[in-house]
């Protein structure tokens, strides 16, 4: 079986509706290391997000190679790949965060809706507002933990009483689980919160805005493993009414709470699928051996 | 059979004595440092404050003063002749002082301006004329150098600007208890005189508030607009890069050069009056405008941009990303480096030559456009000033300027205290 | 919050500065005086004298210096301009036309006095007699070689016993003013150049070399014997008095009012006292002199009454309360003529 077959085989991802976990059959044959065409399930049809040949640049740099994926409506789509790989960068293109970085140009199109959030027409304001963010290191505002969480509320208007931004943000830390351990001191600092607890206000904070989507970038990398838990638990839960894209680093954590992945290697996308099936039958020669520890 | 090579421990534990020693070398060489340069603040500090203390005590003279219709004229209060009531009540004071000379010389005892003193008193109370009332007046300054013992009575006559005769006087005067030294008011509430003892430094504060008021109301929003602008919202480009150069330059430029900078701009180009607050606070605002930009600029830099993020991550536009975040955390910085820099200010003489207000100036200044001086100046001016009097005021003029200066960096420190501890 | 306070206030500000000015550029109520710092202490205590016991403002007295005084005062008429410009010596020819260029036409001279630069030392110490020549040698640059011969060498001299064997063999170290003082021009042109030209063939180059003679007779050593010490002469006093080695340089005025710790060298056989200052015997002695914008007189208020006051016996003559001040008041005659100036407004003409 040459080249050509397993080219085949990404095409009848391609066209096949609704592939995820449809592989059960181990493939031998690995996809070429040198060949950096993506493989497996990228396209969805019940997509929230659509990327289509995404380019990144900083300055003359490449940092992202035409990379084209769908992100399905309440999924978890976890990116993994070694550092450096483009993840982060992907990742804030998703709600235009890399607009910030001067040196920063994205080309191709992503959509979410239907509409291309790089058009001109398009403000970045209520578009964060979709498509929220969660970082890597937790950065609560340097405020109590009430204002942290009522922040986005009030600065895009959509409360009109106290009593219902005290709802909200009751909601929204309750929904990052965080509630039981702070309704009795909301007027703390937040920055004076654990890590763990940080970072879970973090993403009340980002839910307290009512996003659709939520990107999460590497979010428990600083989290002791007790923390971690917690907030995998939580993004579990909130898979049932938000998308979810999150970057990790740890594939035992992506074969968790996941059920796509995408490998990044080097800028490009190499692979996608349901991730059952990339951790046990990879597609392409580099996905095995960065599960496998080869490198990564 | 085998060389015993040494151990790891054994190397490292040779090597600690040596690297403890050097430890505590360096220690002691900052100690030392410090103690050296403390050593030199205390003994300016003790020099000006042995030399200024004298400064805030002053001679007054008690008279009894008849306010005499007949000398006083009452038709004309303003141009009455105040001196002669001084003159009859020191005259009674020493009958046996008799000739031109004589009473002359121990009138000159009173200050020339006890006068315009007794002028005031009756001009705001006309019921004094045809009472008589004991009366506190100040006393020549060379009267008051020797009740300071800053002129001895040892050298002879001739070298001393005080007579034997007129010492005998002094005496006579304090052991009736007429003449003494007392809180010196007339320092904080007048301004400048030729007399040291009527020479206050209320005119150079008032001069230094007013200028230093323009010069903040200026230089403060200007200053973080720049800072914020250059910041979070220049592109990095030559332009940029050749405005930061020039701030940075800007910062060093010698303060004359803002003066002749403003004596052509303000002055002669926008016919702005002489010697006024407005125009050296715009000086000065030119002067202390980089260095707020600087400092601005690197407390805006220390703000860790992942608030920055967290703001633009949740929705936040630019504007208010920084207006909510980046600026309160920012703030306790810019405003530390704006009161460095009206300290600075506070300080400046060189530029404010150049725009006229190294002056004599005797009226309180009331207004931004008021001829006024400022407190640096005064001491400038006073240092200058032949009488042995002023020597004092000199030094006691510096701990006023001194005071206000560690009032203003104390301010910084507490502002920096009160909002970094919020967190 | 803090901020758009701030910006209110200051937009308040210069709104009202705005309005102040306009007001302030209509008309100046108080007289502004520029110019010499040797005659401030003077011009001072008239105006605050003036101020007090007139309806009139105080004036406002800058210490700009001789020449920054006349340049300010030559600007132009009008109120930005000051009204009077004191100077420490006679205004130049180049200042007049200056001064006629920019359409200030009728000047009016007044000279208040004089000034003796004094040379001074500790009393601790010995007191000296020197000549205008045992200075020049002393202190100048250049000096005519010891050896003989019609040829100027660099100063060999280290003590005042070199230079004259009548004077201490103690070493050459005088304080003095810097070169942008008017007291230091004073004492170089009527010390050093009074003693420069005792030398006939230095006086000689005055007609056929000018600038060669200047040169020679202006030039203050910079091998360390000469100390500039700054503007302050208060400071200069201290300084000898801690070090009664050295001499200083500086105004009468300052060592009439520190008679116990310093006395003045006699020059020329001539002690610096009043009296002597004042008939002229002794010869470091200098005239000061103020000069009146005729065509302000009457637009800005009170000028005519404070020449009245500067100029009457009171303030000027030999008993005034200037002479406290240390100005060495002017003969009886030159006095009359410039009251009657002052009152006539006599213009000058060069
Ligand atoms: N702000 C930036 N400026 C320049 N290069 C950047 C910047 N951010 C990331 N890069 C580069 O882009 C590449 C991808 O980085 P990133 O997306 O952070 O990787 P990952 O998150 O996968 O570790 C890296 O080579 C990195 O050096
Ligand atoms: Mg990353």
């Amino acid at each position: 079986m040459g080249m050509d077959t397993v080219l085949d085989m990404g095409d009848t991802f391609l066209t096949g509706k609704n592939t995820l976990g449809a592989i059960d059959s181990v493939v031998e044959e690995k996809v070429d290391r040198e060949d950096r065409t993506t493989v497996g399930t990228q396209f969805v049809d019940d997509a929230r997000m659509t990327c289509r040949d995404v380019n990144v640049f900083y300055g003359d740099k490449q940092a992202i190679r035409s990379v084209s994926i769908d992100v399905a409506n309440n999924e978890v789509l976890a990116m993994i790949g070694p550092s450096g790989c483009g993840k982060s960068t992907f990742l804030r293109c998703l709600n235009r965060m890399n607009d910030t970085v001067d040196i920063c140009r994205v080309k191709g199109e992503i959509l979410l809706d239907g509409h291309d959030i790089y058009d001109k027409s398009v403000d970045v304001v209520p578009l964060r507002a979709q498509v929220g963010m969660v970082f890597q290191k937790p950065n609560p505002f340097p405020k109590s933990i009430y204002d942290n969480v009522a922040y986005g509320p009030k600065i895009h208007g959509i409360v009109n009483s106290k009593t219902e931004l005290d709802g909200i943000v009751e909601d929204s830390l309750k929904k990052a689980g965080l509630w039981n351990e702070v309704s009795d001191r909301l007027d703390e600092p937040g920055t004076g919160l654990s890590g763990g607890q940080q970072q879970r206000l973090c993403i009340a904070r980002a839910v307290a805005v009512r996003p659709e989507v939520i990107l999460m970038d590497e979010p428990c990398s600083a989290l002791d493993p007790i923390a971690t838990a917690t907030v995998e638990d939580l993004i579990t839960e909130l898979k049932e009414q938000y998308t979810i894209v999150i970057v990790t680093h740890n594939m035992q954590q992506a074969a968790r709470i996941s059920q796509r992945t995408a490998y990044f290697h080097l800028g490009d996308l190499v692979e996608v699928g349901a991730t059952d099936r990339i951790f046990t039958n990879p597609l392409h020669q580099l996905t095995e051996d960065y599960i496998t520890g080869r490198f990564g | 059979m085998e060389k015993q090579t040494p151990s790891t421990m054994d190397i490292v534990n040779r090597g600690l004595a040596r690297r403890y020693r050097k430890e505590k070398q360096f220690k002691l060489l900052g100690l030392s440092a410090i103690i050296a340069s403390l050593m030199f603040l205390v003994f300016l500090f003790g020099s000006i404050v042995a030399n200024g203390w004298t400064a805030f005590r002053q001679g007054a003279i008690y008279l009894d003063i008849t306010f005499d219709e007949q000398a006083l004229q009452v038709e004309n209060l303003r141009n009455a002749n105040y001196g002669k009531l001084i003159k009859t009540s020191m005259a009674e004071l020493f009958p046996d002082v008799s000739g031109r000379s004589q009473t002359r010389r121990l009138n000159k005892l009173v200050s020339s301006g006890a006068a315009f003193e007794l002028q005031d008193m009756v001009l705001s109370d006309p019921g004094l004329i045809g009472t008589t009332k004991l009366v506190r007046l100040p006393v020549d300054d060379e009267v008051d150098m020797l009740l300071k013992g800053h002129i001895s009575r040892d050298v002879p006559e001739s070298e001393r600007r005080i007579s034997d005769e007129q010492i005998a006087w002094v005496d006579q005067l304090v052991e009736a208890g007429r003449l003494q030294l007392e809180f010196n008011t007339t320092f904080f509430t007048a301004g400048d005189s030729r007399e040291p003892e009527l020479s206050g430094i209320k005119g150079a504060i008032m001069g230094s508030m007013f200028t230093l008021l323009v010069t903040l109301a200026l230089s403060f929003p200007i200053g973080v607009a720049a800072a914020v602008y250059l910041e979070e919202f220049a592109p990095s480009n030559k332009w940029t890069d050749f405005i930061e150069v020039n701030i940075n330059n800007l910062a060093a430029v010698p303060s004359i050069v803002f003066g002749l900078l403003g004596l052509a701009v303000f002055l002669n180009f926008f016919g702005l009056p002489r010697s006024a607050p407005l125009v050296g606070g715009l000086v000065l605002t030119l002067m202390t405008l980089p260095t707020i930009i600087i400092a601005s600029r690197a407390s805006l830099k220390s703000v860790p941009p992942s608030i920055r993020e967290a703001a633009l991550g949740v929705g936040a536009s630019k504007m208010q990303a920084i207006t909510h975040h980046v600026l309160p955390l920012a703030m306790p910085g810019m405003m530390t480096g704006t009161i460095i820099g009206m300290a600075q200010a506070l300080g400046e003489t060189a530029p404010l030559l150049m725009i006229g207000m190294v002056a004599f100036i005797v009226d309180v200044p009331g207004s931004f456009t008021d001829p006024s001086t400022v407190l640096p100046v005064q001491i400038y001016l006073w240092a200058d000033s032949p009488e042995r009097a002023f020597v004092e005021r000199t030094s006691a003029a510096i701990m006023v300027l001194l005071t206000f200066l560690i009032c203003m960096n104390g301010v910084a420190v507490f502002l920096r205290k009160k909002f970094e501890r919020r967190w | 919050m803090l901020k758009k306070g701030l910006i209110f206030g200051a937009v308040s500000l210069l709104a009202v500065s705005a309005v102040n000015t306009s007001s302030a550029a209509g008309g100046r109520d108080y007289i502004s005086i520029v110019g010499s710092s040797t005659v401030y202490p003077f011009a001072t205590t008239v105006a605050e004298q003036f101020g007090k016991t007139t309806k009139f403002k105080t004036p406002k007295i800058e210490s700009t210096g001789s020449g920054g005084g006349m340049k300010l005062f030559c600007a132009g008429v009008g109120v930005e301009s000051p009204d009077i410009t004191n100077a420490s010596r006679r205004i130049k020819s180049s200042e007049f036309k200056k001064c006629q260029d920019n359409g200030v036409k009728d000047i009016v001279e007044i000279k208040i006095g004089y000034d003796g630069i004094v040379v001074a030392n500790s009393k601790k110490a010995e007191q000296l007699k020197l000549s205008r020549k045992d200075l020049f040698l002393a202190l100048a640059k250049d000096v005519p070689d010891p050896k003989g011969g019609e040829k100027v060498v660099p100063n060999p001299y280290k003590t005042w016993k070199d230079v004259n064997p009548e004077l201490p063999a103690t070493a050459i170290e005088v304080l003095g003013p810097p070169p942008t003082s008017g007291t230091r021009d004073a004492f170089v042109e009527l010390a050093m150049e009074g003693g420069c030209k005792k030398f006939d063939f230095i006086k000689a180059m005055k007609k056929s070399d000018k600038n060669a003679y200047k040169g020679i007779c202006h030039t203050v050593r910079e091998d360390g014997a000469y100390i500039e010490a700054g503007e302050n002469d208060n400071l200069i006093v201290q300084k000898l008095d801690a070090n009664p080695q050295s001499l200083g340089i500086f105004g009468f005025s300052f060592l009439d009012q520190n008679g116990d710790k310093i006395q003045g060298s006699f020059v020329d056989g001539q002690a610096p006292t009043f009296e002597n200052i004042a008939d002229g015997k002794y010869p470091v002695s200098r005239p000061l002199y103020f000069y009146v914008k005729k065509a302000h007189v009457g637009v800005i208020p009170g000028i005519a009454e404070f020449l009245a006051e500067f100029s009457s016996d009171r303030t000027w003559g030999e008993d005034g309360y200037l002479t406290e001040k240390g100005l060495i008041p002017a003969p009886a005659e030159e006095r009359a003529k410039f009251a009657a100036d002052a009152k006539g407004l006599t213009p000058l003409s060069m």
